[in-house]
Formats: C-alpha cells, sequence, structure tokens
C-alpha cells in the first residue's frame, strides 16, 4: 500500500511544498466541537457548544477567560490550549505589569502565532493541535481573530471552527453585511442561530451544553472604560437559547424552509 | 522529479548525490503557491506591492497586512507560508533593532539582506530544522547624508588614491529578493509567488535600469502589475496592498509607509481600466469578426 514518507514530523516538506504533520494538526481541530465567534462595532461575542463523554459526565469546558478585556474559545485538544491560554494570561499581566495597560489584541495574537509557528520548523516538537477563537477588545475597539495550528492567525468579522462548522460558516456567511451594526443581544442570537445549522439532528442547543462569552466596548453613560469580558453558563444562557427555539420563532422557521427549497 | 524515493529528499541539509539539498526545492514549492508580491525599485522611492488571496468572505477587510515595516526605513513583504513570513519579519527586526543599538545609525538595505541571507541558510544546515518556505523582498531607502568613517574610501583627499568621486551619491533605494536557500540578490524589480512569471515580464518592460521611473508611477505600474498577475487566478477575490518609501524630500521623508487611500484608489482604477482595455481590444475584434461574417 501506498506510505506517505514525507509525515513523519513537521519539518519535512513533501515534493509538493505541503507540511502534512501541521495539515493533520488541524484535522484534531475538526474533531472539536463547534464554535462561533462574531463582531459588531460594539462588541465581540463567542458561542460554543459543550460535549458530555458520556451521559453522567459533566460538559467540557470551550470558553476561557484570558484577561478583562479578552477571552478565547477552544476547538480541538483542550490541554494545547490551556498551555497557550497560560501563556496569553502572562502575557497580559506582563502589559500591564510593565506598560500599565491592557495588551492589544494583534499583540497577543501575534505573539502565540510566532509559537505555533516555531512548533512547525523546529524538530522535537509537535505543532499545537487546537484552533482557538479570540475575542476582545482594545484602544482600536472590537475584534475577532482566528488562530490555527500552522501559526496562521487571521482576523475575522465571524468565524465557525470545529466539527460540522461549514453549516455554520454558509449562515455567518449570508448574514456577514449585518453583523456590524448588530446590538449585543442581537449577536448572540446571530451566533447561536449559526450554532444550530451544525447541530446533528438528535441535538438541540440546551442550557448544559451551550456557552456565551461576551466583550465590548464601555458603556460611556456609566462611565466604564469597556464591558469586562464575561462567560455566560448553565441558567445564564436560557434567555438567548429561548429567543431561538424553533417553537418561539415561527418566521425563522419559514425563512429557513424557503431556503431549503 | 526523480529524487522522490532515492531517499535524499526526507531530510534537511543532505545533500543528494549531484549535490543538491531537495527539501530546500520543495520549501520552494510551497513558494510557488503564494499570492504574488512584487517590488520595484524607482528613481525617487521604492514600491511593494502584493496580491492578497480573500480566502473568505468572513474575513476582516483591510485588515491582516502582509506587508511588515522592519525598520522606519525598511519594509518586507514575502509569498509562500505566511506564518513563515511572520517569523522572517520578527527576525528582520531584531536585527534591525540590534544594528542599531550597535552602530547608532539605521541598517543599510543591503546589510539587512545580507543578514537574512544568512539566517534563511542557517535554517538549510540542519536535519533539525526545516527551510523557510517563502521567498522574502526587502525594499528600503538609504540615508544620502554622508557620515564619514576613518579610512573609508571616498573620504579621502579630493584627489589622488582613496579620492572622492566627483558627483558620487551614497545611499538611495534599495530592493533584494531573498529565497529559502538563503542567496539573495539585489534588483530594479523583484516578483515571486504565483504570478511571478507574468509580474516578470512586465517588469521587464519597464526599462527600470535607466533609472528613470519615478515613484509616482512606480506606484501605477506596480498596482497594474498585480491586477494583470491575478488574472490568472481570477476565480479567487483579492485585495491590493501597496506600501512605499521615498527618498528624504518625497512624500514619505524617507520612512516606510502604506501608500494613501487616495493614490492607491487612483492607481486601483487605472489598473482596472489597463485590464479592461485589453479586454475591451478583444471584444471589439471579436466583434468585427461577427460583423464581417
Amino acid at each position: 500500500m501506498f506510505r506517505n514518507n514525507y509525515d513523519n514530523d513537521s519539518v519535512t516538506f513533501s515534493p509538493q511544498g505541503r507540511i502534512f504533520q501541521v495539515e493533520y494538526a488541524s484535522e484534531a481541530v475538526k474533531q472539536g466541537s463547534v464554535v462561533v465567534g462574531i463582531v459588531s462595532k460594539t462588541h465581540a461575542i463567542l458561542v460554543v457548544l459543550k460535549r458530555n463523554a458520556e451521559e453522567l459526565s459533566s460538559y467540557q469546558k470551550k470558553i476561557i477567560a484570558i484577561d478583562e478585556h479578552l477571552g478565547i474559545a477552544l476547538a480541538g485538544l483542550a490541554s494545547d490550549a490551556r498551555v497557550l491560554s497560560n501563556f496569553m494570561r502572562s502575557q497580559c499581566s506582563a502589559s500591564r505589569l510593565t506598560f500599565g495597560r491592557a495588551i492589544p489584541l494583534s499583540r497577543i495574537v501575534s505573539s502565540i502565532s510566532g509559537r505555533a509557528q516555531s512548533n512547525t520548523q523546529n524538530y522535537g516538537r509537535r505543532p499545537y493541535g487546537v484552533g482557538l477563537l479570540i475575542v476582545g477588545v482594545d484602544d482600536s475597539g472590537p475584534h475577532l481573530f482566528e488562530f490555527q495550528p500552522s501559526g496562521m492567525t487571521q482576523e475575522m468579522i465571524a468565524c465557525a471552527i470545529g466539527a460540522r462548522s461549514q453549516m455554520a460558516r454558509t449562515y455567518l456567511e449570508r448574514n456577514v453585511e449585518r453583523f456590524a451594526n448588530c446590538s449585543r443581544e442581537e449577536l448572540v442570537k446571530h451566533g447561536l442561530q449559526a450554532l444550530k445549522e451544525s447541530l446533528t439532528q438528535d441535538k438541540e442547543l440546551a442550557i448544559e451544553n451551550t456557552s456565551v462569552g461576551i466583550v465590548g466596548i464601555g458603556n460611556s453613560l456609566k462611565g466604564s472604560k469597556i464591558e469586562v469580558f464575561k462567560l455566560y453558563d448553565g441558567i445564564e444562557v436560557k434567555q438567548w437559547i429561548d429567543l431561538v427555539s424553533d417553537k418561539s420563532n415561527i418566521s425563522e422557521a419559514v425563512e429557513s424552509m424557503e431556503v431549503d427549497s | 522529479m526523480t529524487s522522490i524515493g532515492t531517499g535524499y529528499d526526507l531530510t534537511n541539509s543532505v545533500f543528494s548525490p549531484d549535490g543538491r539539498n531537495f527539501q530546500v526545492e520543495y520549501a520552494v514549492k510551497a513558494v510557488e503557491n503564494g499570492g504574488t508580491s512584487i517590488g520595484i525599485k524607482c528613481k525617487d522611492g521604492v514600491v511593494l506591492a502584493v496580491e492578497k488571496i480573500i480566502t473568505s468572505k468572513l474575513l476582516k477587510p483591510g485588515a491582516n497586512n502582509r506587508i511588515a515595516t522592519v525598520d522606519r526605513h525598511i519594509g518586507t513583504v514575502s509569498s509562500g507560508l505566511i506564518p513563515d513570513g511572520r517569523h522572517f519579519e520578527q527576525r528582520a527586526r531584531e536585527e534591525a533593532s540590534s544594528w542599531r543599538q550597535i552602530y547608532k545609525s539605521p541598517i543599510s538595505t543591503a546589510d539587512l539582506a545580507n543578514r537574512m541571507g544568512q539566517y534563511l541558510q542557517l535554517y538549510t544546515l540542519y536535519s533539525s530544522v526545516r527551510p523557510f518556505g517563502i521567498t522574502a523582498i526587502i525594499a528600503g531607502w538609504d540615508s544620502e547624508s554622508e557620515i564619514p568613517v576613518d579610512s573609508e574610501v571616498g573620504s579621502g583627499p579630493e584627489i589622488g588614491s582613496g579620492g572622492k568621486a566627483e558627483g558620487k551619491t551614497y545611499g538611495g533605494p534599495g530592493l533584494f529578493m531573498i529565497e529559502p536557500s538563503g542567496s539573495y540578490w539585489g534588483y530594479y524589480g523583484a516578483a515571486t509567488g504565483k504570478g511571478r512569471q507574468t509580474a516578470k515580464a512586465e517588469l521587464e518592460k519597464l526599462d527600470l535600469a535607466s533609472g528613470t521611473l519615478s515613484l509616482l508611477d512606480g506606484v501605477n505600474e506596480a498596482a497594474k502589475i498585480i491586477y494583470l498577475a491575478h488574472a490568472d487566478n481570477k476565480d479567487k477575490e483579492f485585495e491590493l496592498e501597496m506600501t512605499w518609501i521615498s527618498s528624504l524630500n518625497g512624500p514619505t521623508k524617507g520612512r516606510h509607509e502604506h501608500v494613501p487611500k487616495d493614490i492607491l484608489d487612483e492607481a486601483e482604477r487605472l489598473a482596472k481600466g489597463a485590464l479592461d482595455g485589453e479586454d475591451d481590444d478583444d471584444d471589439s475584434k471579436s466583434e468585427d469578426v461577427k460583423m464581417e461574417g
């Protein structure tokens, strides 16, 4: 049988100039459950689908708060995300200690992309098997970045990664023009809608399996600089799930029927 | 290629019986799949331009810059593996900053190209690393003001050996292209990535060696070349990103900056016009045929 000689490590190019170990690492991202991120002029949100190993077990955490102004969602190897999130936390506190300010999003993103890149160029380490969505707010407003095991990072308007995420991305692409002017609540609704698109038939969004992360620019009336990154779990997400459930929203159902035909 | 299956192409730094390093050649393949980037050296400055392929509608327009500022007077762009390009930029910044710390002056474009050539060559020496999957273009403007150094050729008496050459100026624009092997050359016009063949053919038409092209014309030509190079890859959308560096008394005052929006828009309008013009010619020809028929 054909055997690939060029996939044993991440320091070998194939004759086509590909690095298979890196490509395999991005397969690990596709095994993870889906995560969605969207950004507007005022907010950046994460919406994730959590999985449990078995009926009696808990659901795996998918959103990690990094600092007041930023958080991440992961798809793939959770332990790799933990390594990266610990590093991001220390970078954030280093910035606050030495410069007395929150680290700009582009800076922290490029610092993890550099780490991931070195894992694809030096022997003895493997690429990270995790994809991340990074949301946060800095002086230039709210941001959403996608991170891949290759070290590729891109700033996005909206993004979905993980298993069956293509369906969610299609939803996001159809609505991409709307996001910039969305309110905080509308943004979460779009996020959940996108998440729903990628569910298998037997699954439904519930308070157990859904998490939402929100960060935004501050309300000047209240004198707050930013709306601090907050993770919404369990009963706190019920309000939003009810908003997008099929029963309560007939007009949406009609719309999706039209698309299907 | 006959190299496959011989075992000499599985590890970096290994010579094949005919003296080649196949892993470096495979790295070049990665470059050939990347978006086109070009550099043009003009009379009074340098232009960098890149074809940024839009892989998704969800990407933020205008973000995700591919051209980097390495020092205030030097910019770089690369085609190939984008994360490798970021690594290259990072290193170039370190080199430029350490040069400043030691010599108390900005690094010249040629010296930076040399340092980065050495750095890339290091990644062809060991089996524990892989070569860079990029070809990078470095552009810069070196100050023309003379800072005499002891026993420097040309700083001596006005006549005799070591004398000052009449009308000789120092500094000016610099343009270099570095390959995964670490080899590099100076260029009048440089192109790499998927559309390099088309881009090279267009660059050759410009007669850059005569040193008559102005920076502003260079900007327009660069836009035109990127649009033309993209014509082979039409199914994908793209964004044009362009930067420039002028002389001290030019528009950027010796600094590496993005081309201002109004000038960029005008260059893109002209580029599209030039492309449509070619199409129109084709159309009118085919119409003629029809009319004749």
